[in-house]
């Protein structure tokens, strides 16, 4: 049984389908990376999943049942924009998200108290929430989300605004929740951070899931066809070659597409009878980014540059 | 619909809003304030800043000159000091000499003012008042008085007519007014109820619209901090609107249990505080239907507000949709005001039974009214039936407001979130 199952889920705002019959797995265990770009879908699954929104068809089943009001309490929720009660006291507050999450007396305060204390921030606790930095109040934001002890913690940029020090204190909680053995679902428009943090993941684009499962037989599968190349020479013979499907500038390198796994020994040879300098050719290879625009690349030519946040 | 996550949440309304240094201070400051404009007000009546006024009387009729003596000897304005008096008789040609010397005095302030009563006043009552500042109310009225009453004294001593006789001519009709009730018979009042019934329905006004506000800005700033959406990851948006309205209603219930609690017990244990001839009629039922309706109506109201904060980003953009709002509360107070002046006014018996406008009207009108007891009950059912009305639409656009961002929307996209699943 899955940890978490989202099956033909569907919502769409007046003329707008912001999610289109989405569907994907997260195992137990796992960090789970949902991505995509900003407006690709994201929050508005992740609403549905939290029963925040009510979706127009499809549904979202915890370890067998659909999700309700017992997925809600089991969950920690950081979403992407964050809000604490300003003129609220930290010890009061922290106090209040685990009161409507069902936790309430002496343990979660005690439990407050040691995250506060991880954070260095234990002297703080009657300062109002206004009078943090704002560094500061991520984390209090932080320690809210996890402070009910969720058996899954939804983060939306979770590093966004920390300083150093304090990303690897998360990180180290992230992976010690992780040991716990907590299900954590990222959503995210960075890739190189999802590649380096998720072990599952879904790609959302338009609302329409494009590629999910598991981060490492992705890989593995688009690294056979797809080559990493840096060179000295002319390459442009490529063009046209019956073995290339697609050749990309990425600028550190370049991304060549073959058609067949097999190909890509043909191409190496192709490019010494060609006189091309190979300094670096990687058939194992693929970054995240590189497999999100192969599937999703069809719609660069409406992404203006702001909107493209992961480049 | 009431749970653990409700109660958590109005919980925390209560905490945020009761221990705040504005809410106490608010809510003591307001009797505070409205024992302190009537006092002040009776102390300036009595006062009137007038200790230390000096009159030189002069007066041709020496007869005028002796009772004028003795009636003012007997004013305890004139017994503590207040008002000094001297007197003097003089023939008018005289007078004008000692007005030229004299004149210096009032400029120096050494006298405020010397009055000259000539002989011809026996006639036509004109005397002559000589001072730095002529208009002086307080002076004409109280000095004038005893000089009328020295002047009628003194026309009808030769003319053979009792002082019984002059007593009745002198005092003024006094209306004594009994309101006819169905149960009690009749009762003797003054303008107490009226008073009261102004004092409810100020004290409704001022609540509903300080709560109301409040409601507002709270919601407004729950979804400019963002916050909702961390909370709606635990509460839905119905518990989470539920706790909020009841914890501000019940904030709003106990600030006005504190304004009515002096009030109440001045009434029922007759306290010699009001002045004497000033009689209340409250039944204690009277303030427990008080009470009851206001909550009902703080619920129908805070509703209202917590949905135009949910369509808003800002207050200042909710401007627009609370204006109709400030309506629904400011034309039934101007109704009750209106009742001041006739209490079996038709337009008030009609409001006192409309959704809205009931909340605010009936209270007063019971005060000074004999009110149908079916009134009472149709008055509550159209009270909860709006709440019922209006509730589903109020919680849907809610729902959906408290998650919109962006620009401000048009009322035509606010009744299409009506028509949406969410």
């Amino acid at each position: 049984m899955h940890a978490l199952e989202v099956k033909n889920l569907s919502k769409h705002f007046g003329h707008v389908k912001a999610v289109d019959n989405a569907s994907f797995i997260v195992p137990e265990g796992s960090i789970f990376g949902l991505i995509g770009r900003n407006g690709a879908g994201k929050t508005t699954t992740i609403r549905m999943m939290m029963n925040i929104y009510l979706p127009d068809s499809g549904e979202v089943i915890l370890r067998g049942t659909t999700v309700g009001q017992e997925f809600r309490n089991k969950v920690g929720y950081l979403p992407e924009e964050r809000g604490l009660y300003k003129k609220m006291k930290v010890l009061d507050l922290l106090m209040f998200f685990a009161e409507i999450k069902g936790k309430t007396g002496d343990t979660v305060k005690e439990k407050a108290f040691e995250y506060l204390e991880k954070f260095s921030l234990l002297d703080r606790k009657n300062s109002k929430i206004e009078d943090l930095s704002k560094g500061n109040q991520q984390k209090i934001q932080f320690i809210a989300t996890v402070l009910h002890d969720p058996e899954f913690i939804i983060l939306d940029e979770p590093f966004a605004g920390l300083d150093p020090i304090n990303t690897e204190i998360l990180k180290d909680i992230i992976l010690q929740l992780k040991k716990a053995g907590k299900v954590i679902i990222f959503s995210t428009h960075l890739m190189d951070f999802a590649e380096r943090m998720c072990d599952h993941i879904a790609m959302i684009d338009n609302g329409k899931i494009i590629l999910s499962g598991s981060l490492k037989e992705i890989k593995e599968r688009h690294g056979q066809r797809n080559i990493s190349l840096k060179y000295d020479g002319d390459i442009s013979f490529l063009d046209g070659q019956p073995i290339i499907e697609k050749v990309t500038d990425f600028g550190h390198a370049t991304g060549i597409r073959v058609k067949e796994p097999g190909h890509s020994q043909e191409l190496l040879k192709l490019l010494i009878k060609n006189n091309v300098i190979v300094k670096s050719f990687n058939a194992d290879e693929i970054s995240l980014q590189e497999i999100f625009i192969e599937h999703a690349g069809i719609e660069e030519k409406e992404v203006t540059k702001s909107e493209v946040p992961y480049v | 619909m009431f749970n653990n996550r409700v109660f958590a949440v109005l919980k925390r309304e209560l905490r945020e809003r009761v221990m705040t240094k504005s809410f106490i201070i608010g809510t003591l400051a307001l009797p505070f304030i409205m024992v302190l404009i009537f006092g002040f007000q009776y102390l300036m009546i009595s006062m009137e800043g007038d200790s230390g006024t000096s009159i030189v009387m002069v007066s041709e009729i020496d007869d005028v000159m002796q009772g004028l003596k003795t009636e003012f000897s007997k004013k305890e304005w004139v017994k503590n000091g207040n008002y000094i008096l001297t007197y003097q008789t003089m023939s008018e040609a005289d007078f004008e000499t000692y007005l030229d010397e004299h004149k210096s005095d009032i400029l120096d302030k050494k006298v405020t003012g010397i009055l000259f009563i000539p002989a011809s006043a026996m006639q036509d009552k004109q005397v002559k008042y000589y001072s730095k500042s002529t208009k002086n109310i307080t002076l004409e009225e109280r000095v004038g008085r005893v000089i009328n009453r020295v002047f009628i004294d003194n026309y009808f001593k030769d003319k053979g007519i009792s002082q019984s006789d002059i007593r009745f001519a002198r005092i003024n009709v006094d209306f004594n007014t009994f309101r006819v009730t169905k149960d009690e018979g009749f009762q003797k009042e003054s303008g107490g109820n009226l008073a009261l019934s102004y004092i409810f329905s100020f004290l409704l006004y001022i609540s509903l619209l300080m709560m109301g506000t409040w409601m507002m800005n709270s919601v407004i700033e729950e979804k400019t901090n963002r916050v909702c959406e961390v909370i709606l990851s635990s509460v839905n948006a119905r518990e989470l609107m539920t706790g909020k309205i009841l914890g501000t209603a019940l904030t709003g219930l106990l600030q006005m249990v504190v304004w009515l609690t002096p009030i109440v017990v001045v009434i029922f244990f007759e306290l010699p505080v009001l002045p004497r001839g000033f009689i209340v009629n409250l039944e204690f039922w009277q303030v427990i239907y008080f009470l009851l309706n206001f909550f009902v109506g703080l619920i129908t109201y805070l509703g209202l507000f917590a949905t135009v904060g949910a369509i808003f980003n800002t207050p200042q953009e909710a401007q627009s949709g609370v204006t109709p709002l400030m309506m629904l509360i400011i034309i039934p107070f101007l109704i009750t005001i209106s009742m001041i002046k006739n209490p079996a006014n038709t337009l008030a018996e009609v409001a006192s039974l409309l959704p809205f406008a009931a909340i605010i009207v009936m209270p007063a009108r019971m005060t000074v009214t004999d009110v149908p007891l079916w009134q009472f009950i149709l008055s509550f059912i159209v009270n909860i039936g709006t709440i019922l009305a209006i509730f589903p639409f109020a919680g849907k656009i809610y729902r959906i407001g408290i998650l919109r961002t962006g620009k401000k929307p048009k009322l035509k996209e606010v009744i299409k979130w009506i028509k949406f699943q969410y």
